[in-house]
């Protein structure tokens, strides 16, 4: 790579062009303009999305939310929600926002309840779409979701039906990140049995989750390892918390039991660093490649396809009915 | 309505006068053998696990002590045969009584009545409904101290949701003290696991409807069996998830719709997912829905016999629904052996009050109120049934079996 080059500049210094340069233009303009990036939060309610996403950006984004009780949740349909957040860390702007589907799998009858999230996806396609094939590209605002994490439930044993539903019907439109809720109701050997049955369930219902590109072969080892046991981690059993309570002198992010204390950023307690780790400091920049390169493309094509199609049919009715009245 | 009509009563020279553990005896049933109080009043009695709590039987004095049963709950009253688990009432004091001149004995006939039970035993059903996962089963096995659910007969634990709801019962005799309990456990696999749940409560109203009936046509039979096989559900634990927000829609959806012909006690499940303070939110919050749904769980408010069950009832009420943890393993906790579930930053113990709240609702369910689930099952809800099918068609038609008489009401 760039690393090469530079070693051969120090030898043929006329013939030094400089473009080894680029990457930190690109960083330095990159960090000017700021960065974005949707996350999607699903799941049924009460599994500790909201919790979760204020630990993961350290902010408190639903501060003012209020809890509806099962009465006047009967007439609410599936609504999708969006927080949007800046946050700046060491003069890099992140414009983050986070899009939430309060009502999903509440009612009773939770036929194609996925329905609205499904369709929310392809609107932000389509508006993408529309500005890219339009004549003033300058400022275009991307809000396609670049990653979905699905909350599936501690209490199941593995996927539930509509778990299991709501994952095919997405899978092909944006990155889906499985994440194993509340998993402080879990012993450790119940997490990691509740993992291979989740994983198990995953494969056997072909559903395609986010893959985590594998890493080029000459890797360190320490790399590879972190990157194997990723991989080995999905779903994230995760917790989360508002809260900082005092553990052995320290003051953490937990949760506060009769029978101990649970700290949030602790990896022998929960994944949560190390999902924070992978949607924040190594795969960000993926997930949106992949949004970018094969779910939008996707989704391009069968518009034009789609569109193409309708031309014809339309072209053809025409000649149809020129015809006809020749006759 | 407060006659101990005993069989017979003699002078009993070698029986001790006063029988341990009894709390006040409860004359008030509506039938022979009378209901013995199991503790005195509530939870905070010392379990008397050598006292055996009679079934709703019909034992002995058949015709006699069904009519007086019968007349008194008709005449609306809900008042007198209710006494089971509170140890209140009519005491006798056992030791002779300042009034009477002499010994005579009456008070050996709860010694008579205990020795019978013991032979005969007692069942008891208890159904258990709520989504897969939340424990159902482990719960049941630490309530009873062993392996009674469908999770030990056999069944694999990894069987997939059934596409409708399943209604399974399993039953084991356990004994303790002397005691041979007849436990019935029914599950109810496939409740609220699919996408959509629409009448997922049918099929559990079904059987309990069925089982109303099944007894009803044994008493209304001519002939009719010493003792009528009781598979009436008594008790309907109902299993709520701790999302930490309030009542599912589902929840509400059935337990409005069952609390009129089953005793339903509702318990927040996996309760080791909340904290303390996240859990007394919980309660309240689930509780005020409850409330607002016109949700009457046990123990019901409208069928508190007297100041002193009030009292008692409204205490419980008050701490309800319980948040349970469930386990079947032990762990060595401060030198003892424990029920728990060990976790990466400490163990939850299952037994410990400060942990959670399953000591309350085992003590509830089995130390102090296990009769009165009965009572309130036999005396009430089946006999709302039990009207409700005389009233229809104009009254019962003869028993088809066998027998070709005619019914005898």
């Amino acid at each position: 790579g760039s690393s090469t080059l530079m070693y051969k500049s120090h030898d043929q210094d006329k013939e030094y062009v400089g473009f080894a340069t680029l990457p930190n233009q690109v960083h330095r303009k990159s960090v000017k303009k700021g960065f974005d990036f949707t996350l999607m939060v699903a799941g049924e309610s009460g599994l500790g999305k909201s919790t979760l996403v204020n630990s993961l950006f350290l902010t408190d984004l639903y501060k003012d939310r209020k809890l509806l009780n099962a009465e006047e949740r009967i007439t609410q349909t599936v609504e999708i929600t969006k927080h949007t957040v800046d946050i700046e860390e060491k003069g890099v702007k992140l414009k983050l926002t986070i899009v939430d589907t309060p009502g999903f799998g509440d009612a009773v009858n939770n036929t194609e309840c996925w329905k609205s999230v499904a369709d929310y996806i392809d609107q932000q396609f389509e508006q993408y779409f529309r500005d890219e094939s339009g004549l003033n590209r300058k400022n275009i605002q991307d809000n396609r979701v670049h990653c979905c994490l699905y909350f599936i439930s501690p209490f199941g044993h593995g996927l539930r039906p509509l778990d299991v539903e709501f994952m095919k019907a997405l899978h092909e439109k944006v990155n889906i990140v499985p994440v194993l809720a509340k998993a402080d109701t879990l012993t450790p050997g119940e997490v990691k049995k509740k993992k291979i049955k989740i994983r198990e369930e995953i494969e056997q219902y072909g559903i395609k989750i986010y893959q985590f590109p594998d890493c080029d072969s000459d890797e360190d080892e320490d790399f590879k390892q972190q990157d194997h046991e990723l991989k080995e981690s999905i779903p994230f059993a995760v917790i989360g918390s508002n809260t900082v309570v005092e553990a052995k002198g320290k003051r953490v992010r937990g949760r506060l039991y009769p029978w101990g204390i649970v700290e949030v950023e602790n990896p022998a307690h929960c994944d949560f660093v190390k999902l924070r780790n992978m949607l924040v400091r190594t795969h960000m920049q993926d997930l949106k490649d992949v949004t970018r390169e094969t779910h939008y493309e996707n989704y391009r094509a069968q518009c034009i396809q789609s569109m193409t199609r309708m031309v014809v049919k339309e072209r053809n009715r025409k000649y149809a009915h020129a015809e006809g009245r020749e006759k | 309505m407060s006659d101990i009509v005993p069989p017979e009563v003699r002078p009993k020279p070698a029986v001790p006068a006063k029988p341990p553990n009894v709390g006040a005896p409860s004359p008030s049933s509506p039938f022979p053998p009378q209901g013995l109080g199991v503790g005195g009043g509530g939870i905070s009695a010392p379990p008397p696990s050598a006292i055996p709590v009679p079934i709703g039987s019909h034992g002995g004095s058949h015709s006699v002590g069904h009519g007086i049963g019968h007349s008194v709950s008709h005449a609306g009253s809900h008042a007198a045969p209710h006494s089971g688990g509170h140890g209140h009432g009519g005491s006798h004091s056992s030791s002779g009584g300042s009034t009477l001149l002499g010994y005579i004995g009456i008070d050996t006939i709860i010694e008579q009545m205990r020795k019978k039970t013991m032979k005969t035993g007692f069942d008891f059903n208890i159904m258990v409904v709520g989504h897969s996962g939340l424990g159902k089963s482990t719960l049941v096995n630490t309530l009873f101290k062993s392996q009674v659910s469908r999770r030990s007969a056999g069944w694999a634990r990894d069987e997939k949701i059934p596409k409708t709801v399943e209604i399974k019962a399993v039953s084991h005799v356990i004994e303790e003290g002397g005691v041979k309990m007849k436990l019935t456990v029914v599950d109810t696999p496939g409740f609220g696991d699919q996408i959509n749940n629409d009448n997922c409560w049918e099929p559990i109203s079904k059987y309990i409807n069925e089982q109303y009936e099944k007894f009803l046509k044994e008493e209304v039979n001519i002939t009719r069996k010493k003792r009528i096989p009781d598979t009436r559900v008594h008790c309907c634990l109902y299993f709520i998830s701790p999302t930490g927000h309030s009542l599912r829609q589902l929840d509400t959806e059935f337990m409005k719709r069952l609390s009129h012909s089953v005793n339903i006690i509702p318990v927040i499940a996996k309760a080791d997912t909340l904290t303390i303070e996240e859990r007394q939110e919980f309660k309240q919050r689930v509780r005020k829905e409850l409330e607002m749904s016109g949700i009457e769980f046990y123990p019901q408010k409208e069928f508190d016999d007297d100041m002193e069950d009030k009292s008692d009832n409204d205490k419980i009420r008050e701490a309800m629904p319980f948040a349970v943890v469930g386990s079947d393993k032990e762990y060595q906790v401060n030198g003892k052996r424990v029920l728990g579930r060990k976790t990466a930053w400490g163990i939850v113990e299952v037994e410990n009050p400060n942990h959670c709240e399953f000591a309350q609702l085992r003590d509830f369910l089995i130390r102090s109120h296990l009769q009165d689930l009965k009572e309130v099952t036999h005396n009430i809800h089946y006999e709302t049934y039990r009207a409700k099918r005389l009233n229809e068609n104009g009254g019962l038609h003869p028993i088809s079996s066998a027998d070709t008489q005619e019914s005898n009401l």
